[in-house]
C-alpha cells in the first residue's frame, strides 16, 4: 500500500491541508497515521474515502450525511436501520441526478452538433436564449 | 386507420435539412398524404422535445413519437419504414 505526505495528498484529492485536518478533526477521516517525526502519513485507504467525500460533496450532501455514508460505506453489513435508510434516499438523489445530468449533455451535444452545421454563427447562444424564457 | 405521426426536426444549420423536408414530402405523397400527421419542427423551438426523443442532430425523423432516424435517410429506407408503420396502422 502506498503512503502520502500531506502535501500529496492536496494535490491528489484537490482539497486544502487544512480541510483534510479539519476532516480528520470531525471523525470524517479516522485517525490518520504519523511517521516518528509526527507528520500525517495517509494511506491509500484515506485517499479513498477523500474521493469519496469530494464526490458526495459535489451532489451537495452535507457533512453530517457524509459521515453517516462513510459508516455504511465502511461496513455495509452493520450499518444502522436510519444509515441504510439515508443510503438509500442518497441513492435516488444521485439517480435523479444522473437523468438530468443526462439531459443536459444531449441539449449540449445537439447544440454543439448544430454549430458545426454552419459557416454563419453558432446557434448555442440562440438556443440557450430560448432556454431561459419563461 | 390511424394517422402515422411524423415529427421532423430541422434547423436553419444544416445543409441537408432541406433536403430532408423534400424527401418526407415526396414519400408521403407516394402513401398517401391522408395517411400521414406530418409536423416540421425547428429544433430549437421544441429543443425540450427534441431531446426528450434523443434527437442529437438535425435533420432527424421520429415517427409515432420515436426517432428513426439521424441524419438524411435514403428515398428508399425512409419509403421501407413508412410503408411499414402504414400497413401496422392497417392492421
Amino acid at each position: 500500500m502506498s503512503t502520502y505526505r500531506i502535501g500529496e495528498v492536496v494535490k491528489k484529492v484537490n482539497l486544502s491541508a487544512d480541510t483534510l485536518r479539519y476532516y480528520e478533526k470531525i471523525g470524517l477521516l479516522p485517525p490518520v497515521a504519523r511517521n516518528t517525526a509526527g507528520v500525517r502519513i495517509y494511506d491509500d485507504q484515506d485517499l479513498s474515502r477523500l474521493g469519496f467525500i469530494r464526490r458526495a460533496q459535489a451532489m451537495n450532501f452535507s457533512l453530517a450525511e457524509i459521515g453517516q455514508l462513510l459508516e455504511m460505506r465502511a461496513s455495509p453489513q452493520n450499518a444502522r436501520n436510519e444509515v441504510r435508510e439515508l443510503t438509500h434516499q442518497k441513492l435516488l438523489e444521485v439517480e435523479k441526478n444522473l437523468g438530468e445530468l443526462g439531459t443536459l449533455r444531449n441539449e449540449l451535444q445537439l447544440l454543439i452538433n448544430l454549430c458545426q452545421g454552419t459557416q454563419d454563427g453558432c446557434p448555442i447562444l440562440e438556443g440557450i436564449g430560448k432556454k431561459v424564457q419563461p | 386507420m390511424a394517422a402515422v405521426a411524423i415529427e421532423v426536426f430541422l434547423s436553419n444549420f444544416c445543409e441537408n435539412c432541406a433536403n430532408a423536408r423534400v424527401l418526407v414530402e415526396k414519400e408521403i405523397a407516394r402513401l398517401g398524404n391522408a395517411r400521414f400527421d406530418v409536423c416540421y419542427i425547428d429544433v430549437l423551438e421544441q429543443i425540450d422535445h427534441a431531446v426528450a426523443l434523443g434527437v442529437l442532430a438535425t435533420p432527424a425523423i421520429a415517427i409515432n413519437g420515436k426517432l428513426v432516424f439521424t441524419g438524411l435517410p435514403t428515398s428508399a429506407a425512409l419509403q421501407t419504414v413508412l410503408a411499414e408503420y402504414v400497413a401496422a396502422g392497417d392492421e
